[in-house]
């Protein structure tokens, strides 16, 4: 049996990120959820991450600290994609210069993000 | 504190000129200093709303998703009443998400933090985007939506996302108070300007009209024209406002000619930053 994709959803709100829980989990994914900086890095260094969905605001400060982190480790995630609320043109152009794949407004429909999600899974 | 508008007082006019300079002086100095507190108040009520409305997005995010999850069956097949109750979960929690997408476009106009990002763009493209995501408001409220821009209109260069942002309010309210059996019409054209040519863009209906007394009253934050609670037109209030603001972001002018019950014109203009 194929392993199931790992998807890490990174954010602080138990609300979202118990819909994109049930979002992957249903759909084939195993999905480990981290509210910090500190959990996502320890998670993703430990546990291999196919794809990591990143909230930019995390409780223990900026979530593309967890990119900075883990590229010192050597534990980069296969895909990383920036989940945000804000989509000033300052806010995409910091993420991608972290290594962030995409960056989205929430809410992205669920439909969308699913079939976007197999895109970057299938690479 | 001696307010600049009130008339030098008995006490001025027996000193001497010098006297006089260095009250008038220690005045101005208390008046710049009360107006930056004001500035600065303002600022920081901005800032709040737009943090307010920002956290505000997160648990719509997962009302929305949740019932997205339930539509479209992941979590097994659905009735079609319970997709019918679902789909109104969705659709009211995205139009909510709209209106707290616009409390915080204006609060962050308000705190200066809304940037123009440039790029040459196809106008009349937009003008059909933001038309076709109108076209089933228009119908169901039997209003007829046209547009009347030339396909080989010259690209104009601006921000993309801001200018339909524009367009979506203006139209949205022109089909909004215009009744059934109306009309409503997007034009655009370059014309020449006092120093350079502009694109100008109009947004007509033949609603129920502006009365020209309240012509600056509508751009005003929060305004509508009628606005008690049971006014028959909902909305944030700020639609106006935030075209305004993003058109003078552009360097632009915006301003409507509108008389009651004769429809209303809305014109803003795109100044040809290319020549």
């Amino acid at each position: 049996m194929t392993a199931l994709p790992h998807v890490l959803v990174a954010e602080d709100n138990e609300l979202v990120s118990g819909a994109m829980r049930v979002l992957f989990e249903e759909t084939g994914h195993r999905v480990s959820i981290a509210p910090s900086i500190a959990e996502a890095v320890q998670v993703a260094s430990t546990d291999a991450v196919d794809l990591l969905l990143l909230d930019l605001g995390l409780v223990d400060g900026d979530g593309l600290a967890v990119l900075s982190q883990l590229r010192a480790l050597d534990a980069l995630p296969r895909i990383a994609v920036a989940l945000t609320g804000r989509d000033e043109p300052e806010v995409v152009a910091r993420c991608r210069a972290m290594g962030c794949h995409d960056v989205l407004l929430k809410p992205v429909p669920a439909r969308e993000l699913l079939r976007m999600a197999r895109e970057w899974l299938a690479r | 504190m001696h307010r600049l508008d009130e008339p030098v007082t008995p006490l001025m006019q027996s000193t001497t000129p010098d006297v006089r300079v260095a009250m008038l002086e220690a005045q101005l100095r208390q008046a710049h200093d009360h107006i930056a507190e004001l500035e600065a108040s303002d600022g920081v009520k901005a800032q709040s709303l737009a943090n307010i409305s920002h956290d505000l997005r997160t648990p719509l995010t997962a009302v929305i998703t949740h019932a997205e999850i339930l539509r479209d069956g992941i979590l097994g097949p659905l009735t079609p009443r319970q997709l019918e109750s679902v789909g109104g979960i969705i659709n009211g929690g995205r139009q909510l998400l709209g209106q707290v997408g616009e409390i915080l476009t204006y609060a962050r106009g308000a705190a200066n933090q809304l940037t123009v990002v440039p790029s040459q763009f196809d106008l009349s493209a937009v003008v059909t985007q933001i038309c076709a995501l109108n076209e089933s408001l228009a119908s169901r409220k039997g209003v007829a939506l046209v547009s009347d821009v030339p396909v080989d209109l010259e690209h104009v260069t601006a921000d993309r996302e801001k200018i339909a942002h524009v367009l979506g309010n203006l139209l949205g309210n022109a089909i909004d108070f215009t009744p059934a059996g109306g009309r409503v019409w997007i034009t655009a054209r370059f014309v020449a300007a006092s120093a350079n040519r502009e694109c100008l863009v109009e947004v007509g209906d033949t609603g129920i009209g502006i009365d020209p007394e309240h012509h600056e009253l509508v751009f005003r934050e929060f305004a509508q024209v009628d606005s008690s609670a049971s006014r028959p037109h909902h909305g944030t209030g700020l639609g106006l406002t935030i075209a305004r603001k993003l058109v003078e972001l552009h360097g632009g002018r915006i301003w409507l000619e509108s008389g009651l019950g004769e429809g209303s014109r809305f014109f803003f203009t795109i100044p040809d930053v290319t020549c």
